[in-house]
């Protein structure tokens, strides 16, 4: 979203680009600040209370706190509500703090990623969602208001695609919704699901604002061939599912099935820790945004255009 | 008429801890009186078919979908709460503000509140696909979610709510006790409004809930949809002869109704228009409001804002607000409006999702209705067979000496009573 390269110190902040307006974001900000004055008195909790949330990453966007945006991501991108055991059907978590870049340029919307994420989550082929859903825009601005989810198949090169799917949030607001601590983040960042204890309330649903989160209203159904053992299937009947970042691949080393599957290689999924990561390079080099990042989830997937 | 009316070893009068149930009442019952039992019986038996069904196919017989997460039981939640607030508001305002021309309806308003909570409870149990799961709200609590709030604090109220009417009945504690519940109870109700709205308005996610007026406009709603069906159900006791109440109880309630009324239709119209001004009016905001106005969701939305209107203006004259049909036409139209406000806030909330996909309208399915229809009868059935066997008539501290002479037994017949204490 903003200029990458060296924002002089204290200089306005780089006027967003078109699409997003964050003024009013800066204005709550600056209040913020100021109450954070009047509260503590000092300088330090000035500058600690202007997060620059909205700067790429880059290793030249220092906020005028003086801190890495990026470092402060990763920092807070840990375990929440996290009960301390990991998730049965995968590995424990890592050091890793997984993240991905969306190449929207690059995206065709051939909803190859969508397939792909299908079969290799077990997502019951009548139950009427998909982790990840691509929405067709205008050329001319990112609104979602106006986009379109089910396009004709193939896409179209006149308009833009941006494929949706759980951001696997820093401050996820499914997290914080759930009444039983049924979803959790893992302390690599993955947000995940315990089937055996959801109750079904779909609070959760209601708190994305990324829509990512899905509910079982039937019990997932699969031709017995292309059930993937590695993944719970039946368990899923009657409760809340979504895109784990394909967890039982990526701690083993794999990357997701939609990086894979991507033929335009749009989708770079990686580790932020690892500063020779693709992700970390994309983010260190390109001008990326988030979606609704005026939200404040701290989304986990940034998209490059 | 005396408590001994109520607590004298009469046939059929059954002690149980501390309270006489009035069997007896049941024998001498009309057959009216027991053909409308039989058909919420009927009632009864399709909601628990109902459930069943929902309980064996999953959420597939909903009409729910991913798009409306939250259906018809979300709505019901919702409006019972707050129907259940008029019932402690009247019962409160006896103690906490003196307000002695209530005191009659106490029993009956402190009893309408639990029943309903209890009904609100029964939808969110048989919404779950696995209702025994509920037990990790109580194991593993999440601070941060509202639903934890709002899921305690309807328990508790349902809790203080009944031992509430054992205390008002048994007279345990006297005057003393019954004040201080007050104390708790009130608050207790303003924190059970706050925490539903919260369930609604905590949620950035959802543009059309995420205002602050929310919480007061569940308040004034829930107080003034509860106070309107206090005032019917209280014409329907005193018609049935299980109370009896003075004209000018009607007109303070007729009163309190219209006040509480225009507090809910401002509030409503101080969110449409900064929803909609220019100078405040956001995108995502505005399309998902004028949905109430151009889209099927109107046909649910305009006649809250036609029904509500009209009902304060029935009210509003003073000339006429103490008439009966006055009052009992407003209320009415007051009862409809808040459910098909609350209806319309929840569906138009999902209607558009935050990926900006628009779903045609939420209409809940035959499994969901009878679902509905089995806990509203179960609620009904409640009231009706309490209003038989509960000493629900208030025996002293009345005020109205001249009305409460010569009134017939609570178990008596309903054409005796009617002809008796109908003006």
């Amino acid at each position: 979203m903003s200029k990458n390269k060296k924002p002089a110190r204290g200089s306005t902040p780089p006027a967003p680009e078109k699409g997003y307006t964050l003024s009013r974001r800066r204005f709550l900000e600056g209040l913020g600040g100021a109450a954070g004055v009047l509260a503590a008195g000092t300088i330090p909790a000035f500058a600690s209370t202007l997060p620059n949330t909205t700067e790429s990453g880059t290793e030249s966007s220092v906020a005028p706190g003086g801190e890495n945006v990026l470092e402060r991501i990763i920092e807070e991108d840990g375990a929440i509500n996290y009960p301390g055991k990991p998730v049965y059907y995968a590995d424990p978590a890592g050091k890793e703090k997984w993240a991905m870049v969306i190449d929207v340029k690059a995206c065709i919307g051939c909803r190859r990623c969508v397939y792909a994420c299908v079969k290799e989550n077990n997502i019951g082929r009548d139950s009427g969602f998909t982790y990840i859903q691509v929405l067709e825009m205008e050329p001319g601005s990112v609104d979602v208001e106006s986009s379109v989810l089910d396009y004709g198949e193939g896409g179209d090169p006149d308009k833009w695609y941006m494929p949706v799917q759980c951001m696997q949030c820093a401050k996820p607001t499914c997290v914080y919704g759930c009444p039983v601590k049924a979803t959790w983040k893992e302390p690599d960042g993955i947000v995940v699901i315990d089937y055996d204890k959801c109750i079904a309330c779909r609070n959760c649903m209601v708190t994305c604002p990324y829509f990512a989160r899905h509910f079982n209203w039937t019990e997932p159904s699969i031709p017995a061939n292309e059930v993937n053992p590695k993944v719970p299937y039946k368990e899923k009947a009657g409760v809340v599912e979504k895109c784990t970042f394909c967890i039982q691949r990526t701690r083993n080393g794999a990357t997701t099935a939609c990086t894979e599957a991507c033929p335009v290689g749009a989708r770079k999924f990686g580790d932020l820790n690892d500063p020779e990561s693709d992700v970390s390079i994309l983010l260190k080099t390109r001008r990326v945004f988030r979606f609704k990042e005026e939200l404040g989830n701290e989304p986990m997937i940034w998209y490059v255009g | 008429m005396t408590v001994t009316d109520v607590s004298a070893p009469r046939p059929g009068v059954k002690r149980f801890i501390g309270v006489d149930f009035d069997f007896g009442a049941l024998k001498n019952a009309s057959p009216r009186y027991w053909a409308f039992v039989s058909l919420l019986g009927v009632l009864l038996m399709l909601g628990g078919t109902a459930w069943a069904n929902a309980l064996a196919h999953g959420g597939v017989v909903m009409a729910m979908r991913d798009n409306y997460p939250w259906g018809l039981w979300f709505t019901n939640y919702m409006y019972y709460v707050g129907l259940a607030a008029g019932g402690l508001v009247v019962y409160a305002s006896v103690h906490l503000f003196g307000a002695e021309q209530f005191r009659p309806l106490a029993r009956i308003a402190v009893l309408q509140a639990g029943v309903l909570v209890m009904m609100a409870l029964l939808g969110i149990v048989t919404d779950m696909e696995r209702p025994w799961r509920a037990v990790w709200m109580l194991l593993t609590p999440n601070p941060t979610s509202p639903f934890i709030y709002t899921g305690s604090a309807a328990n508790l109220y349902m809790i203080i709510c009944f031992v509430d009417l054992w205390i008002l009945i048994t007279g345990k504690g006297g005057e003393k006790l019954a004040h201080r519940m007050t104390l708790i109870a009130l608050p207790l109700a303003i924190y059970l409004h706050t925490t539903t709205a919260f369930v609604l308005s905590m949620n950035k996610s959802r543009e059309m809930w995420h205002s602050a007026v929310m919480v007061p406009i569940f308040l004034t709603s829930a107080t003034a949809s509860g106070v309107a069906l206090l005032l019917i159900s209280a014409y329907i006791l005193r018609r049935l002869g299980v109370v009896e109440l003075t004209a000018s109880m009607f007109r303070s309630l007729s009163t309190l109704l219209a006040t509480v009324m225009i507090i809910d239709l401002f509030l409503l119209l101080v969110e449409i228009l900064s929803v909609f001004w220019p100078t405040s009016a956001m995108p995502g905001h505005t399309v998902r409001l004028a949905l109430f106005f151009n889209s099927p969701y109107a046909w649910a939305f305009i006649p809250v804002l036609v029904l509500g209107i009209g009902a304060f203006s029935l009210l509003a004259p003073r000339g006429t607000r103490h008439l009966p049909a006055i009052q009992i036409t407003a209320s009415s139209m007051y009862v409809v409006a808040v459910f098909l406000k609350r209806y319309s806030l929840m569906a138009m909330g999902f209607a558009i999702n935050p990926l900006g996909q628009y779903t045609p309208p939420y209409l809940p399915s035959a499994v969901e209705i009878f679902l509905a229809l089995g806990i509203l009868a179960l609620g009904l059935l409640i009231m009706t067979v309490a209003s038989k066997v509960l000493p629900l008539r208030m025996p002293a501290h009345d005020p109205h000496e001249g009305h409460s002479h010569g009134v017939a037994e609570p178990a008596a017949e309903p054409a005796l009573a009617s002809g008796v204490v109908a003006p």
